[in-house]
């Protein structure tokens, strides 16, 4: 019977192109990941199967997986990891990896996390009010009015107890910049250039 | 004792009652607070959809070279999202030479510069550690005797290094809350994560994450649950009304910072000094038997 190699360019490309991708090489498939997420009744594969499937060359599952997305950032597995693996950044990197291609692994996060992005870009700070309000808009006009509606009563009551600031639209007024923004957006966009599978 | 202090985005906003407590107890305790001049955003759980690895990195090593150039003290993150983000370059920035170097490639874009050895600390951390549950215990003018609460730090608290306390079974906080006077209940689900990093895109699926915690804490018959991360409270107070209708529950269960409680065991103002005014579900009624 004919056998068939895996196909090695994915994992070579996950080591080079994918922050802490390297990481995988480390993995010896012990599970603890998987069984340890908080959310493991979520996810289709979770951590180690991916790892498996990356060493495997199955490109398209682990790309199109709405699980990489779906990491709340715990650290459980982190710190239960026998052997290190940065799981939970090689797992952001795989998003953020899918994301610059296109692929949306989630559609809200990925709303909600752009909308984050932008404002650190923009102000090096994130507003709390804006940001959501930003992100909820982005259902476009008819829906993101509803979504605003639908969370009003959160925001009155964060209003009320002094724990948001008031604004009448996003922009409005604008957020106060960090004093150092142009330093630091210099320094955003010199780091972006040096990350894995930017240089060049 | 002189600390700088890295509000961070959220006790600018959803905590603004965690930064009032946090001031008043470093002000009952004779420490000194510097806010880090012109600090930037730590890029949190959700930082990955914009930003590369390395340019969070950079956000984080940003504060760490302000907070050298601006006299070098510990920076207290009280923030559990921050403590993480930022503890976790400032290791990683004495481990890894190279990333050493590239940083400071990227610093001098706006010319700074670090060279590493300022120490990121949880308030936890320094309440346990450099005070000590003794003088805690010895602040404190109105002891919270009767109150009942579930001492929950979150996941990303005590995480990924487990400097201060134990990254599964941390006993900092439960230690300062008996010190108050407070009895605090067995509470398995004191280190699991309440999904805050992904609640607001996510509710549907991380409901019974938030949901375990309430009920946990319920079932133990505390009166409040007590946190000392600003994503945990927020998440766990202001959408039990959204819990309640996907879980079908009902929780009415106040969250409120351990320096909110603590403040007051200390003699300070409801409203002025433990900001309790600021908890959308209110912890009055439950407070009025204890410290009152």
């Amino acid at each position: 019977m004919a056998t068939k190699a895996y196909d090695k360019s994915f994992r070579e490309e996950v080591y080079q192109n994918v922050d802490s991708g390297e990481d995988v090489k480390l993995c010896m498939q012990c599970g603890v990941c998987g069984i340890t997420c908080p959310l493991r009744g979520e996810m289709t594969h979770g951590p180690r199967q991916l790892w498996s499937l990356i060493r495997a060359g199955k490109r398209d599952e682990v790309m199109n997986s709405p699980d990489i997305m779906l990491c709340t950032s715990c650290y459980s597995c982190k710190v239960r990891c026998p052997r290190g693996v940065k799981v939970i950044d090689v797992m952001h990197g795989l998003a953020h990896y899918a994301l610059e291609q296109g692929i949306v692994p989630r559609k809200e996060t990925s709303k909600f996390g752009k909308a984050f992005w932008d404002s650190i870009y923009k102000t090096g700070r994130v507003d709390e009010t804006e940001v959501p309000m930003r992100y909820t808009l982005m259902a476009g006009p008819i829906h993101g009015i509803f979504n605003m509606l639908e969370m009003m009563d959160i925001g009155r009551a964060l209003l009320a107890h002094k724990r948001m600031k008031f604004k009448i639209g996003p922009g409005l007024p604008p957020s106060k910049k960090i004093k150092g923004m142009k330093g630091l957006k210099k320094m955003l966009d010199k780091a972006k250039a040096m990350s894995p599978g930017k240089e060049g | 004792m002189t600390y700088f202090l890295y509000p961070g985005c959220s006790l600018e906003a959803g905590g603004s009652h965690y930064l009032v407590s946090v001031e008043a107890v470093a002000h009952a305790l004779g420490l000194t607070l510097k806010e880090i001049d012109d600090w930037n955003c730590c890029g949190a759980s959700i930082h990955y959809v914009g930003g590369t690895e390395l340019q969070t990195k950079t956000l984080n090593a940003r504060n760490l070279a302000l907070a050298q150039k601006q006299g070098g003290y510990d920076i207290i993150a009280p923030c559990s999202s921050c403590y993480i983000q930022m503890i976790k370059t400032a290791h990683e920035f004495e481990e890894e030479p190279k990333l050493a170097e590239e940083l400071n490639q990227i610093l001098a874009e706006g010319g700074l510069n670090y060279t590493g050895g300022v120490k990121v600390r949880h308030i936890l951390d320094v309440l346990y550690h450099d005070l000590g549950v003794e003088r805690l215990a010895a602040a404190v003018k109105k002891p919270l005797t009767g109150l009942k609460v579930a001492s929950y730090y979150g996941c990303q608290t005590t995480r990924p290094y487990g400097e201060y306390d134990s990254v599964e079974n941390p006993h900092t906080m439960d230690e300062i809350l008996e010190a108050l006077g407070a009895e605090v209940v067995p509470f398995e689900h004191k280190a699991k994560c309440c999904g805050s990093g992904i609640f607001f895109t996510e509710m549907e699926t991380c409901a019974p994450l938030a949901g375990g915690i309430l009920g946990e804490a319920e079932e133990k018959g505390a009166d409040m649950i007590v946190t000392a991360c600003p994503m945990c409270q927020m998440n766990l107070e202001i959408y039990q009304p959204r819990l309640n209708k996907i879980l079908g529950t009902e929780y009415d269960m106040p969250v409120v910072f351990v320096t909110q409680l603590m403040a007051l065991a200390f003699g300070g103002d409801f409203k002025k000094d433990a900001a309790l005014d600021r908890n959308i579900v209110s912890a009055a009624e439950v407070l009025k038997n204890a410290a009152a």
